[in-house]
């Protein structure tokens, strides 16, 4: 992989180049206290761009796997049917994407685009993204109090999936990573330089920094978590306590950078025209597994709440995509009315089985 | 399974509705092709036990089984009205449009099943994803050892497929064996939950080298695995399909997704010991 070393004061000028080359860039910008939000960068705002903020809780998925997003439009006339898909391909950018969100990226990239049937309308949008990664450094800004993406090994610096990564050495100075064609593209533009030897082993020594910063966390029982929820050794009753705790709004699907689920839905847009959109959908929200008929096989809340764990941390799921479905990004955890994030049913799981062990019988 | 870049699994191909023929009561059988033929022709290599998603536009998608055998010439949906889509299907007149897409799912491997005896055991509307395969083994009639037909229906005026049913009844190749839980209308057979037909006199059941498909309300398939395990069935030996919420019917949405599969692409077809280890409920 190539790099370049560039001054802080041009890296806003890549926006710049990204736009010229026809892209709607999106960036970071900062809100009120710790509300913060990617948007779409103009004229007006590009200057507003944080490079360092903490990760906005509405993940910048949704600009390749829309919120909503409507799949085709149905027309009716004198009985007979046309049906138009509606797909869309913008030319998009995501500037300042953290490496937990590329990791989420990479994981809707395995389960979409992979396996036995591809979805057209993801891959259109995806084929079109140019990602710009930002490394994580500034502990005070940059580090959130649940971050574990140390655990989860996509983070602080992401290792593959972005087209360029960034990372601010101080000093005036940021590093740049080509990790695809389009992005070593991006060094023919005058204000990148080649870097030295003690760029390297700066940028080695802030991330060695860095990864002391994270809070001592109880994911660090993260893969351990895994092998125990595989194995099928979790207890009923850690996932009853869990779903007890579970409010059922469905807040940690929302923000989650590699949840996949939607619904679809039909609806009337003209007289004679109706429109199918897919929504995000969540399987902490009672409907989700409702039949027709009324039995709901996962009518429990801690069923619901098993089912997401499951699926994010069973062996099972992690093997059928090969990429995971949890990423270390930590939203759940801060969204979380019933402080039922990951962070915290890793700790459930490592109380449970600390409890378990004690009444272990001894060998003799 | 190898797919062109443009395909679009979420879209669906129009479809023109024949004729509409009634079964029971609430359930109707629709017989519809596609427009365009290239299309039908494609549809028509479906599997016994596949299913399709029916979109009736500006209401919605449902998942249906595909009740015709691949060996016939017709393609047919047969669909109980409970909610708003199959409402919204049954008020289809002959001649209206509406849309199909697939085939989905694993379906039965009846292949796998050539050389061994095959029984089937149908409560209410399950017989209409086993009245594919039960068509497609007489088809193939020398591939298989016995064929053995167990159905069970609430009253006699519950039974569908009545035609098949008496065709079944009087082929030599074929025994079928009908119950009802309440006799009415002159009723002269059996009368009694479906596994109360094992135990009839005169009735053997083919245990070893056989395959028994189940498909009925979860009820009547708690009673008659219990009775086709204590006739000494294995479990790798039954075969059943798993009904779940599905809004896309190709491992996307997640909305048909227990424990550790997707029903509509690993499924809806599972042996019951496959069933068992999906550690969820059903
Ligand atoms: C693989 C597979 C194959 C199938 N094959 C067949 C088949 O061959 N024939 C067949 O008839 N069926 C079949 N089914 C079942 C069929 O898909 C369902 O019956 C169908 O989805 C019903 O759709 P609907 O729109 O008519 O009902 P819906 O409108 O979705 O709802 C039906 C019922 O759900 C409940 N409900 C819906 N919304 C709500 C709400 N907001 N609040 C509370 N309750 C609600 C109500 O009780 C309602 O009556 C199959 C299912 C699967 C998964
Ligand atoms: S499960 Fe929670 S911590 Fe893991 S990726 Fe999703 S939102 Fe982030
Ligand atoms: S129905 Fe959508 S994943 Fe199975």
């Amino acid at each position: 992989m190539k790099a370049r070393i560039l001054d802080s004061a041009d890296v806003l000028k890549i926006v710049d180049l990204l736009r010229q080359q026809g892209h709607e860039v999106f960036a970071p910008f900062g809100g009120r206290g710790r509300d913060t939000c990617y948007d779409s960068v103009t004229d007006q705002n590009r200057g507003e761009i944080q490079i360092h903020l903490p990760n906005p809780y509405y993940p910048p998925k949704r600009f390749i796997f829309p919120h909503i997003e409507r799949l085709m439009k149905v027309q009716r006339s004198d009985g007979d049917l046309q049906i138009e898909p509606t797909y869309r391909e913008p030319k998009r950018a995501i500037f300042g994407i953290r490496s937990c969100d590329v990791a989420g990226i990479w994981h809707l990239d395995r389960f979409f685009l992979g396996r036995e049937h591809r979805d057209i309308y993801y891959e259109k949008r995806r084929k079109n993204m140019f990602l710009v990664n930002v490394v994580c450094t500034d502990p005070a800004r940059d580090i959130g109090e649940e971050c574990f993406c140390v655990c989860a090994d996509t983070g602080p610096a992401a290792r593959e999936h972005f087209d360029l990564q960034l990372m601010d050495l101080g000093g005036g100075e940021f590093m740049a990573v080509a990790g695809t064609e389009a992005g070593e593209a991006l060094f023919s533009a005058p204000f990148f330089r080649k870097g030295t030897e003690e760029h390297v082993a700066k940028r080695r020594a802030i991330l060695g920094e860095v990864r002391k910063s994270f809070k001592p966390s109880t994911t660090s029982w993260f893969s351990a978590a895994i092998r125990h929820v595989s194995a099928g050794r979790i207890q009923e009753k850690t996932w009853e306590e869990i779903g007890k705790r579970c409010l059922e709004c469905g807040g940690c699907t929302y923000v989650c950078p590699a949840c996949t689920c939607f619904t679809v839905s039909d609806r009337q847009v003209g007289p004679d025209e109706v429109e199918r959109v897919r929504i995000w959908d969540a399987c902490a929200l009672g409907g989700f597994t409702r039949m027709a008929g009324g039995h709901n096989p996962r009518r429990a809340v801690h069923d619901r709440r098993n089912r997401r764990f499951f699926r994010k941390l069973s062996h099972y799921f992690i093997q059928r995509e090969l990429s995971m479905a949890c990423v270390g990004c930590g939203r759940c955890a801060a969204v979380c009315h019933g402080d039922i994030g990951m962070p915290s049913v890793v700790e459930m799981i490592r109380r449970e089985t600390a409890e378990v062990d004690k009444h272990e019988p001894v060998a003799r | 399974m190898n797919l062109s870049p443009v395909d679009n699994c979420y879209l669906p191909k129009i479809a023109i509705l024949d004729r509409v023929v009634d079964e029971i009561a609430e359930v109707k059988t629709f017989y519809w092709r596609f427009t365009d033929p290239a299309e039908q022709a494609a549809f028509k290599k479906f599997r016994p036990g596949q299913f399709a998603q029916v979109s009736l536009f500006g209401i919605g998608e449902f998942p249906a089984s595909l009740p015709p055998s691949p060996t016939e010439a017709d393609t047919f949906f047969t669909v109980k009205q409970v909610g708003s889509c199959s409402a919204a299907l049954h008020a289809l007149k002959p001649g209206d449009k509406f849309a199909v897409r697939g085939p989905y799912g694993n379906g039965f491997p009846m292949e796998e099943y050539y050389g061994k005896n095959l029984v089937f055991v149908a409560g209410g509307i399950g017989l209409i994803p086993l009245r594919s395969c039960i068509i497609y083994a007489l088809a193939h009639r020398e591939k298989y050892k016995r064929i053995q037909i167990f159905l069970g229906a609430k009253t006699p005026r519950d039974l569908m497929y009545r035609d098949n049913l008496r065709e079944w009844e009087k082929s030599a190749g074929v025994e079928c064996h009908l119950t009802v839980d309440r006799a009415a209308d002159g009723w002269t057979g059996n009368v009694g939950v479906v596994g109360s037909l094992f135990k009839k006199p005169g009735v053997q059941v083919a245990v070893e080298d056989t395959v028994a498909f189940v498909c009925g309300p979860p009820i009547m398939f708690r009673f008659v695995i219990k009775d086709l395990k204590a006739l000494g069935f294995q479990d790798k030996n039954i075969v059943s399909t798993l009904e779940r919420y599905m809004k896309c019917g190709v491992g996307k949405c997640g909305h048909c997704c227990i424990g550790v599969a997707y029903v509509c692409v690993d499924g809806p077809v599972f042996t019951y010991d496959q069933i068992q280890k999906l550690g969820e409920d059903i």
